[in-house]
């Protein structure tokens, strides 16, 4: 890298290099992880939005088709009447869908994460063997894992539970809803900047138990980010990029 | 001089009451979704279309923009920008995303393909970002040369990453970087400047 000393890449700058979109791969993931973690770096990200923005009125304006506005509340006024008992059997139903993924209705994420104790230390419940699972002492020396993904500016968030000797994962999603159009599916991105790997579409309103195999569990640990994709009902598409980063966060030992 | 006034009034009212709509649809009103469509559509279209270069993928994004607008109007914060101005970073935003899932590349569609090609309607001044702002961001942005200013251009408009832009340029990464790090810091000096006096 060529790259000249003398411009110092602080916040501010990688700020500008955010909002305008410069940025890829982990720098783009720790940009976007700092934007809902630091606040004077999302103030200096609005800050710049707000100075570009005036750049857009040299855009000369368009009008979109007609029947767009109808598309549009079609998809609203949709929402709103399905948007009750509805929307919790497009959960389940999506759910029951997954492999892997077990159903445990109606705990908050506190709760879960006592169960998840309860579940590691219950005999015979790991079925993916893990490596010493006689040796007490050391299953209560592995601290858990727990990760929140904070969902844009909203307040909602996702809460991650991973207690390295189970090989079990808690995902809890209270707070959100389906809006029956995106489901959101979340991925590991492994240290080592191999290839993400996907841990299952998120299940809004819920706390999902599953079990990780163990190459995905291999890389779980202090510090390994989580990101949250937006995609269509289903998940990511096989054969198909997945759909745009909406949230991050990262693992870190209780 | 009478006309310029009677504009920029008629513009803060028209900011205004798209501010209004804003907080009333961040309260649950779906009907102010509609005003906002009204009184957005032609800018955020014309954003959407620039950046995605297709008429049918600027409608899908232009969509998106409303969609998630009604999902989350409680992420606007009326304290820190003027609405249109906030509306038009997240038109240019969804875009650029829909941009790099892949499904469409920008400019390979080219404009005239786009059928029917719709009316270019030029902006009304009530659907300008503030005036002030525009005229210090570009007095500022002319201050760069005009290589490091294309290249900040085409990241904003084309949704370029500093690969997509080494790349056109033919430059190694490292070269386009220092390009525009420097634009960007004399960029950052010559608004805070601005702001301070």
């Amino acid at each position: 890298m060529s790259e000249d000393k003398d411009i110092k890449r602080d916040d501010p700058m990688i700020a500008a290099e955010y909002a305008l979109g410069l940025l890829e791969g982990e720098e783009l993931l720790g940009a976007r992880g700092k934007v809902a973690t630091d606040a004077d770096f999302a103030w200096r990200k609005e800050w710049w939005d707000n100075w570009f923005a005036p750049l857009t009125d040299e855009v000369a304006g368009m009008e979109p088709s007609a029947e767009l506005w109808s598309r549009i509340a079609a998809e609203v006024n949709g929402a709103e009447a399905t948007g009750g008992e509805n929307s919790g059997a497009e959960v389940i139903d999506l759910t029951s869908r997954l492999r892997r993924w077990q159903w445990t209705a109606g705990i908050t994420s506190a709760a879960a994460a006592v169960m998840l104790a309860v579940m590691v230390f219950a005999p015979g419940s790991g079925p993916l063997s893990s490596p010493s699972p006689t040796d007490t002492p050391q299953i209560a020396a592995a601290d858990p894992l727990v990760a929140q993904v904070p969902i844009g500016e909203t307040g909602l968030r996702l809460d991650v539970t991973y207690i390295p000797e189970s090989e079990r994962m808690l995902v809890g999603a209270i707070g959100l809803t389906a809006d029956g159009v995106h489901d959101h599916e979340l991925w590991l991105v492994p240290a080592d900047g191999s290839a993400l790997q996907s841990l299952g579409v998120v299940a809004p309103g819920e706390v999902t138990a599953m079990e990780l195999p163990a190459d995905v569990a291999r890389n779980l640990g202090n510090g390994v980010n989580l990101v949250l994709t937006r995609e269509p009902i289903g998940g990511k598409p096989e054969g198909q990029d997945a759909g745009p980063v909406v949230a991050e966060g990262a693992f870190s030992q209780v | 001089m009478a006309d310029a006034r009677q504009s920029t009034a008629a513009a803060d009212m028209a900011r205004e009451r798209l501010r209004d709509a804003m907080v009333r649809l961040a309260d649950g009103d779906s009907a102010a979704l509609e005003e906002i469509y009204d009184a957005t559509r032609v800018k955020l279209f014309g954003i959407c279309f620039r950046i995605l270069g297709d008429q049918k993928e600027a409608e899908d994004a232009l969509q998106d923009v409303y969609i998630n607008l009604w999902q989350r109007a409680d992420r606007y914060d009326p304290s820190r920008a003027s609405p249109i101005s906030w509306l038009a970073t997240f038109a240019r935003n969804r875009a650029v995303d829909r941009l790099r899932t892949g499904k469409v590349r920008g400019g390979a569609v080219p404009v005239e393909e786009a059928n029917p090609l719709p009316d270019q309607a030029p902006l009304a001044d009530s659907l300008l970002v503030d005036a002030e702002n525009a005229a210090q961001i570009h007095t500022c942005i002319a201050t760069l040369d005009e290589n490091t200013r294309s290249h900040i251009r085409s990241a904003f408009f084309e949704g370029y990453t500093y690969a997509q832009l080494a790349e056109a340029a033919d430059v190694p990464l490292g070269t386009m970087k220092s390009w525009i790090r420097r634009g960007l810091q004399k960029l950052r000096t010559c608004l805070e400047a601005s702001e301070a006096s």
